[in-house]
């Protein structure tokens, strides 16, 4: 048996080599697909990877708590889940912030409410901008060193506000920004501090602080009919090895809170350094969605042209069998015909998967995609999968031909 | 009884009945066929176009199957065989010549020859060897590369011929083998066949020139599915495995075009 597994690649070999147009066009709808998964799952862990890395370099011991239900905490759904903290009114409370703060362990903690609407000088108004209403204690998890002035605290004015330096250069052409004003939502702000730039768009925050104005939680409510919206907690424990305990009473504390219902989640960990980002999902569902119908699309390509090849070669089948062959020996030998386009087609998705990543990261992003074992094992898996689901029923086709009724087709 | 035991006919048809069509339509290719063939025979089977040798060869060959009656292989009847046990016996134990060659159209002539020893498992290297010896016997070591539609009739069938005796068939059903050679080739081929049937192996040819059932130890007529007239050459028992002296008189005519051919190169 094992003998004629090579005989049947140089076979497949020759009749996909001999219907180069015809096997190329086949394999497309494979290779697409693959390429799609490749460049969500490379991309998806390259963003995993940096706010891993970010998590680590502020000390790791952070935890984060999110509205919404806790169901997506798979990386597959994290694909495809629309992001939780997208929904209007938020499930976190001021209360659950100052509860989570008394928690033995809990070393700083700092609640994020991000604000729609622009932000301008009069003349000049950035689209980018972010507005984010915190508290002091953020800079103690986060680390947002400052390049010029100072960060808000418990004693500068409801009306100031910290500015990043992408930000200060957009609305005043300059990062030397300190002392000067804009208005947002009918209020004015007076610039106290720059932040450093940071060049992390991609971070656990899903606040790029480079374009962002940080502002008092209080002016923030103020926007908001006086209501904390809360997106994000963002904690961080005494220390690491604390880090587990303390995610475990915050779960207690807001399950009483929120009388039982689960509608938060507290991520620490991997989960954490998941991409959250509202684009990142939008664009990888939009793959995803792709990568399914391109593979589906590329099985029934596969399916198709292995019941022409059935057809075309029913002669050959009845020669082969009237010298020997047994219905397994033909099984096989479609079969790895099938399964060479969808392995080829995945191979090649694959290469093409990572070279357009590495395009869109080095063009778009601030990382680059990760190479790693388990999307090349995916990438195979999937390929395999679909040369043997839609290879199987022609293979199993041509096998079931009988020898006399195959040797009568005339071609 | 005892040497029945022993040695069972290698095909018993009993009744063997085959028919196409429906209602109106139906005929019967094969009317109840009572067969016996042992081990060792030289048949030339003989008879009108239609008559039913092709289809009597096909079911011999475990191609196809009969509607009615029974067919025993070596005292297995075929129809308890499974369709992998059928494969095993076409693989190892049979080797056909079809009378329109079936060569498979996009393998060259050396890996048409080779394929019945692809589902013997043999590797490349032994296949490629056995089947350009084969090919060898047939002076046909020139075409090895050649696409079957590069070649003549006459080496199309010979190639057809390689490809079966390759697998050292103990049993060869070959049909018309030489319908498309001059009579020199017809006796190389004639010498091959009688060469297989010295060394013990059954033969059943289906022919329709007279010349060759000299070869034969057995020639049956058949007429509209029946068995018309059925000889053997008379011949002692004995010589049927060792038929030196038979055989080289025969042979006679054989060799004659083959010293001309020797004497031409
Ligand atoms: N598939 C088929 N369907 C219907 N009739 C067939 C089929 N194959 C053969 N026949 C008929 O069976 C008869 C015997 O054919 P065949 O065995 O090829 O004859 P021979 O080889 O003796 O010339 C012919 O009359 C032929 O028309
Ligand atoms: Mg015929």
């Amino acid at each position: 048996m094992r003998l004629l597994i090579t005989n049947h690649l140089a076979n497949a070999y020759e009749s996909l080599r001999a219907n180069r147009l015809r096997t190329g066009l086949t394999v497309l709808g494979v290779t697409i697909g693959i390429a799609s998964i490749t460049v969500v799952l490379s991309l998806s862990a390259g963003a995993t990877k940096i706010i891993g890395d970010q998590v680590a370099q502020a000390g790791g011991a952070i935890a984060v708590v999110r509205p919404g239900s806790p169901d997506h905490d798979t990386q597959v759904n994290n694909i495809t889940a629309t992001l939780a903290g997208a929904q209007p009114t938020s499930s976190l409370t001021q209360q659950d912030v100052s509860d989570i703060g008394n928690i033995p362990g809990v070393s700083a903690v700092a609640p994020l409410m991000l604000i729609g609407g622009n932000v301008t000088t009069g003349s000049t108004t950035p689209n980018d901008a972010e507005i984010l209403a915190t508290t002091p204690s953020l800079t103690d998890i986060v680390s947002l060193p400052m390049s010029d002035g100072q960060f808000i605290d418990s004693v500068t004015n409801k009306d100031t506000a910290v500015i990043g330096t992408q930000l200060a250069v957009n609305l005043y052409g300059t990062d030397q920004a300190i002392g000067r004003t804009f208005h947002t939502h009918g209020m004015t702000f007076t610039v106290i501090g720059v932040l450093k730039l940071t060049n992390t768009p991609v971070n656990y925050n899903n606040v790029d602080f480079d374009h962002a104005a940080i502002i008092g939680i209080d002016s923030g409510k103020a926007f908001n009919q006086g209501v904390a919206s809360i997106q994000q907690i963002d904690l961080r424990a005494s220390n690491d090895s604390k880090l587990a305990s303390v995610v475990d009473q915050v779960n207690k504390k807001l399950s009483s809170n929120h009388q039982g219902e689960k509608d938060y989640v507290v991520l620490s960990g991997d989960a954490l350094a998941h991409p959250a980002n509202e684009l990142f999902y939008t664009v990888a569902a939009t793959l995803t969605t792709i990568a399914g119908i391109s593979l589906l699309v590329g099985g029934i390509g596969i399916m198709n042209i292995m019941l022409v090849g059935v057809s075309e070669r029913t002669r050959e089948i009845g020669i082969r069998k009237s010298l020997g062959a047994s219905n397994t020996h033909i099984t096989w030998q479609f079969l790895i015909e099938s399964l060479a386009m969808s392995l080829g087609g995945g191979l090649t998705g694959y290469v093409i998967g990572y070279l357009v990543a590495f395009g869109v990261a080095r063009t778009f992003l601030t990382f680059d995609p990760v190479f790693n074992w388990t999307i090349a094992g995916l990438s195979f898996g999937i390929s395999l999968l679909v040369g043997l689901i839609f290879g199987l029923y022609p293979a199993v086709r041509a096998a079931r031909k009988d020898p006399i009724e195959a040797l009568r087709q005339y071609h | 009884m005892e040497t029945d035991e022993l040695t069972p006919p290698v095909i018993a048809l009993s009744g063997l009945t085959k028919r196409y069509g429906l209602g109106d339509a139906e005929h019967t290719v094969l009317d109840g066929l009572d067969l016996t063939i042992d081990k060792g025979e030289f048949i030339a089977i003989m008879g009108p176009s239609g008559c039913g040798k092709t289809t009597l060869l096909n079911i011999l060959g475990l191609l196809d199957r009969g509607d009615d009656g029974d067919y025993e292989l070596d005292g297995r009847n075929v129809e308890t065989m499974t369709s992998a046990g059928r494969a095993r016996i076409r693989s190892n134990q049979i080797g056909l010549v079809f009378q329109n060659f079936n060569l498979v159209s996009r393998l060259n002539v050396i890996e048409n020859v080779a394929l019945p020893l692809t589902y013997q498992g043999k590797h490349k290297t032994k296949r490629l060897q056995e089947a350009s010896k084969m090919l060898g016997t047939f002076h046909l070591s020139e075409r090895e590369y050649y696409m079957p539609w590069q070649l003549s009739g006459g080496q199309t069938q010979r190639v057809a011929i390689a490809r079966a005796l390759v697998n050292n068939p103990s049993i060869v059903l070959a049909d018309e083998p030489t319908g498309n050679l001059d009579s020199r080739s017809s006796h190389v081929i004639m010498e091959e066949l009688a060469d297989i049937h010295r060394r013990g192996n059954t033969i059943i040819m289906v022919t329709h020139n007279p010349d060759l059932t000299s070869y034969a130890s057995r020639v049956i007529h058949m007429v509209d599915g029946r068995i018309d007239s059925d000889t053997k050459a008379p011949r002692p028992k004995k010589g049927e495995l060792a038929p030196k002296k038979p055989l080289g008189t025969k042979r006679k005519p054989a060799k004659k075009p083959r010293k001309t051919k020797a004497r031409k190169s």
